[in-house]
């Protein structure tokens, strides 16, 4: 029995390292790059149909500014991500965007739901499914929205818009409580850290870091989360 | 021609519907792959189906409140360009952020000032440019990054399932406390929506109902959301 199960394992993790992956990282960046060059299209056709294109000197001076904006985040976000998302994931997040609200929150769920841990070949392939269907949810929700028009959609009561601000918060209480439910220990540390580093961004004690306020608490969590993680486990194997 | 019309005209539609059908040849692309990777790697049908159902009803709540952002970003920058960048790399602040920095750049303020030609074209390529970079690093680091993963966990299985965990659980803690320091009404709805949670939790593992496990996360989501109406 023993002797047939612990192949069965690495057989699992041999053929994501060998067949899945290499195929994953082939349509990652073929995908990647599309992706890259068809964000130009809207420039494209109002350069070729509509014969607009801005001042060289002005786009300049927007683009300094959004990058001095969020041009750490380019680097910072996907390193901070990818040990939640893992490759399919970050392939397929950070080109369809809404990763804290939407990608991140799936991916976890599909695996805390069909059973399987983060990490592994399983885990991989799961998170990817719920990435791709929270993708494609994403997409026909927008495209449903774009085709009602704003006029439908204003006649919304207020207290609907006003209940919509309330989800996000709620989503990432309950998926907090969710994953730290079988980590009380770990949840706990990590929130109150993740709180004591909030509340020093806020004072401004990382002012000097550019932009810090938008990544700091996420970078820091996730390793220090990794590191004390790490600790715990390799305390726990010497032990036995 | 009229901004507005620009803005929403056929050809600015083609343009965005192409972006956004790349997104969903990736997405289905990549679901293929992984689906016909499940049984290889150990997953059973059931396995996936639950997996693809709970990220589909999880998938709903934040695409409305995406959509709800989307509203406001049309008004500025026209329906076409409003539904690309929402499903592609962007997020509504960004996108907001980006469209602001392009119109003021040449001297039009955005929401207040009417919209130019050259403005909305502005907003455009400022949107682009801003967030290529994180497709161009994302894409090209993937793989290095999952290598340097497996270097550090020289392995180790187990340790790799740790790290994951562990990360996952600092996301949502960095998460939850952007809002809970906010000691506004979303910081009830973060302690609403963990609360409830935590209750269906003791529910549905202790006695291990099946159905009330897919449809935590929704109730709790939606019984945060209600609370918080009542303050």
């Amino acid at each position: 029995m023993n002797e047939n199960q612990a192949p069965a394992a690495s057989a699992a993790e041999e053929y994501y390292e060998k067949n899945y992956l290499p195929r994953v990282n082939r349509v990652g960046k073929i995908t990647g790059a599309l992706g890259v060059l068809l964000s130009f299209s809207p420039a494209i056709v109002l350069l070729a149909v509509f014969k607009i294109l801005p001042p060289g000197g002005a786009v300049l001076t927007a683009f300094v500014g959004i990058a001095s904006a969020v041009g750490v985040l380019w680097f910072v976000e996907p390193i901070s991500y990818f040990p939640v998302l893992g490759v399919t994931g970050t392939y397929m997040a950070f080109l369809s965007g809404n990763i804290s609200n939407m990608r991140l929150p799936c991916a976890a769920v599909a695996q805390d739901a069909a059973g399987v841990k983060p990490g592994t070949a399983q885990g991989a392939v799961v998170s990817a499914l719920g990435m791709a269907v929270s993708v494609l949810i994403n997409i026909a929700v927008l495209t449903v929205g774009v085709l009602l028009g704003s006029a439908v959609l204003a006649k919304l009561p207020p207290v609907v818009q006003e209940t919509l601000n309330y989800l996000l918060p709620a989503l990432f209480g309950a998926l907090l409580a969710q994953f730290g439910f079988k980590n009380k220990r770990q949840a706990l540390i990590m929130l109150a850290f993740a709180i004591v580093i909030n509340l020093l961004i806020g004072r401004g004690a990382f002012a000097w870091l550019p932009g810090a306020a938008n990544y700091l608490a996420m970078l820091s969590c996730v390793f220090v989360s990794i590191l004390i993680a790490r600790f715990s486990y390799k305390k726990r194997k010497a032990a036995n | 021609m009229d901004v507005n019309r620009l803005m929403n005209s056929v050809p600015m539609w083609l343009a965005c519907g192409l972006a956004v059908s790349l997104i969903i040849v990736q997405a289905i692309i990549f679901f293929r792959q992984a689906y016909a990777a499940g049984p290889e790697v150990g997953l059973t049908r059931q396995q996936m189906r639950v997996g693809v159902r709970s990220a589909a009803i999880t998938s709903i709540g934040p695409s409305i409140v995406i959509l709800s952002g989307m509203l406001s970003l049309l008004v500025s920058v026209g329906g076409p360009m409003a539904w690309m960048r929402l499903s592609l790399i962007g997020s509504v602040m960004f996108e907001s952020m980006a469209a602001g920095i392009g119109t003021s750049a040449v001297g039009v303020t955005l929401g207040s000032d009417p919209m130019t030609g050259t403005a909305f074209a502005m907003a455009v390529w400022t949107m682009i440019l801003g967030s290529i970079g994180w497709v161009i690093f994302s894409t090209l680091s993937a793989n290095r990054m999952d290598q340097v993963q497996m270097k550090l966990v020289r392995g180790d299985a187990a340790m790799l399932t740790v790290i994951s965990t562990a990360a996952i659980i600092g996301a949502f803690s960095a998460l939850s406390s952007s809002h809970l320091i906010k000691l506004n009404k979303n910081s009830i709805a973060c302690l609403a929506g963990a609360g409830i949670m935590l209750l269906l939790m003791n529910i549905s593992e202790k006695k291990n109902i099946r159905w009330l496990k897919d449809w935590n996360l929704t109730f709790a989501i939606l019984g945060g959301m209600l609370i918080t109406l009542l303050f």
